[in-house]
């Protein structure tokens, strides 16, 4: 598969605060990838320094394989923070000024316009609409053109139940073209659902990045207690396949960098002397294992 | 170049503040103009209840001083405060609205952006201009006995003086919009700085000398209405035996027009390098 977009040690930093740090991502053709971290871990400035909004302090990145320019920009449909419009247009002149500026015909917006369902509110002025048709309203922008990547930052933020649900769909409509996504997001759940692959922050540093589905069904964590707690987790460490390991209830939490079975964690042990007085198997869902990450990082 | 400006005017025309503040103008512009001899003249017919000898009444729309003399009033800071305050609203618009990020996201560079805000400026400059022109033109032929085209012409240089002026002035409403980036705060400072800051500096200036200096006239905004400095009311003038000022000199014109250069710079340098 084609690199879409490819960031490479990413470092910025405003006055003390480090916004995004080290950070690198690849992004393949025809993935919906998520970057999920909590409010403030940087989501937005990495949207903005891939878009050219913010110029980075280190590092460097690369769009379809060259470097980032205006001509890329327009293979690009992108939306950050909110919804950014001339409150007094219409939708459909709004669109309009969207279009001039990527070089495209005006044919394409009643288009964007019907898959968003505004069609029928084209005329009405930007600020007659609810915070809900404002976000499909960006949406329907980042689509014109038939964009090879989606950037959406945060598109289901502050919306009801039923919105949240006709931005997903719209998104799922617009991945299952072959349309690389890149989604922020704080919500596990919204990349959970929408996403193939994901990317977790916090403090602008990433934590993890791989496939949704291998995060959620692989159960790479075990559980495990001994009665000398200490040498076990020394012992443990030096497992060929240990990661990290973080302590709850006088348990140990081990992660491993694949799937492990737990009869081989057992004999293991076992041959290395200790005997458990508990072991089980952690199924994580994304949730569990994005507060773990948290919490490994603090 | 076509294209950027075509999308500020798609900007603009649905834009209900902007024609409301033009029209505004307008009307402002208008009524001053056309009751700047009624006014004055009727100030003289009051002074002259006290004088033995009564003064002359002003005529101002004959040509070709009513070129000089219609600028000269157009060209006060309570006028050209409108169409500055204009410009900065549709600057200052696009970071409120965050459009400017959409804009840059869209694949606009940021250079451009900067550019169809300065062509948004020339257009309107050249408006205003040639709107003010032919009203001044029609008055003229009203008023003037035998106008003949050679009469007409003498001192239309006062139309292109005025365009360097509104140009410049609006030039540096350009600068404050893109520094300040406020809408409210920009308005507040740039009336602040043209009515009051300048015009005091203008006076400590010249304090020591009580007497007209080289710096004074030489400030931004004083070197933006030093272009037409005065009107001129021909018969008061004579009989005064005053000469004030009858053409528009090269240097009047150079001085605001370096000012507002440097101010370009200086918002092309800090945009390219502050983030959005």
């Amino acid at each position: 598969m084609e690199s879409v977009l490819s960031l490479h040690k990413i470092s910025k930093r405003y006055g003390k605060i480090q916004a995004v740090k080290v950070l690198s991502l690849d992004v393949l053709q025809g993935q919906v990838y998520g970057i999920l971290g909590p409010n403030g871990s940087g989501k937005t400035t990495t949207l903005s320094i891939m878009l050219g909004l913010m110029k980075a302090d280190s590092g460097d990145f690369l769009w379809f394989g060259d470097a980032p320019s205006k001509k890329s920009l327009k293979r690009i449909g992108a939306v950050i923070e909110s919804p950014n419009f001339f409150p007094y247009l219409s939708a459909v002149k709004n669109l309009e000024i969207v279009a001039s500026i990527k070089d495209l015909s005006f044919d394409g917006i009643p288009d964007v316009l019907m898959i968003t369902g505004l069609y029928e509110r084209r005329n009405s002025r930007f600020n007659t609409f609810s915070y809900g048709m404002k976000q499909r309203l960006a949406v329907a922008s980042a689509l014109l053109g038939n964009p090879e990547v989606l950037i959406l930052d945060e598109p289901t933020n502050g919306l009801d139940p039923q919105g949240i649900a006709q931005i997903r769909e719209i998104i799922l409509r617009v991945a299952s073209k072959g349309t690389t996504i890149i989604l922020a997001s704080h919500l596990l759940d919204e990349v959970q659902k929408i996403c193939s692959h994901v990317a977790v922050l916090n403090k602008g540093q990433q934590l993890f990045s791989g496939k949704v589905s291998e995060v959620v069904a692989i159960a790479d964590c075990i559980e495990i207690a001994a009665e000398n707690q200490e040498l076990l987790d020394k012992t443990i460490q030096s497992h060929a396949n240990f990661k990290s390991l973080i302590h709850s209830d006088g348990k140990s939490l081990v992660y491993f960098t694949q799937a492990i079975k737990p009869q081989e964690i057992n004999e293991f042990l076992f041959r290395n002397g200790i005997v458990l007085t508990h072991l089980s198997e952690k199924q994580r869902s994304l949730e569990k294992h994005f507060l773990e990450l948290l919490q490994e990082n603090q | 170049m076509i294209k950027l400006l075509k999308i500020e005017l798609k900007k603009i025309v649905n834009y209900k503040v902007f024609w409301i503040l033009i029209g505004l103008y307008f009307v402002f512009l208008a009524l001053g103009i056309l009751m700047a001899e009624f006014t004055l003249n009727n100030w003289i017919d009051n002074f002259n209840k006290r004088l033995p000898i009564p003064l002359p009444h002003i005529t101002l729309y004959f040509f070709p001083d009513i070129w000089q003399n219609m600028m000269f009033f157009a060209s006060i800071r309570y006028f050209l405060i409108f169409p500055a305050i204009i410009i900065i609203i549709l600057i200052t618009n696009e970071f409120t609205f965050k459009t400017i990020r959409q804009n840059l996201i869209n694949g606009m560079s940021k250079q451009e952006f900067l550019v169809s805000k300065l062509q948004v400026i020339i257009l309107l400059s050249l408006i205003i201009t040639i709107i003010l022109a032919v009203i001044i033109f029609l008055l003229g032929v009203i008023h003037t006995d035998h106008p003949n085209f050679s009469l007409m012409m003498k001192k239309i240089v006062f139309v292109p003086g005025f365009f360097i002026q509104i140009l410049t002035f609006l030039l540096f409403a350009f600068f404050f919009g893109f520094i300040f980036r406020n809408t409210g705060l920009t308005i507040a400072l740039f009336t602040l700085y043209t009515l009051i800051i300048e015009p005091v500096i203008y006076y400590i200036l010249k304090i020591p000398y009580f007497q007209p200096n080289n710096i004074s006239p030489r400030l931004p905004v004083n070197s933006v209405l030093k272009i037409v400095e005065y009107p001129n009311i021909s018969s008061l003038q004579k009989i005064a035996g005053i000469h004030l000022q009858d053409t528009v000199s090269i240097l009047d014109c150079i001085v605001p027009l370096i000012y507002s250069a440097v101010m370009i710079g200086i918002v092309f340098r800090i945009m390219l390098r502050r983030d959005i």
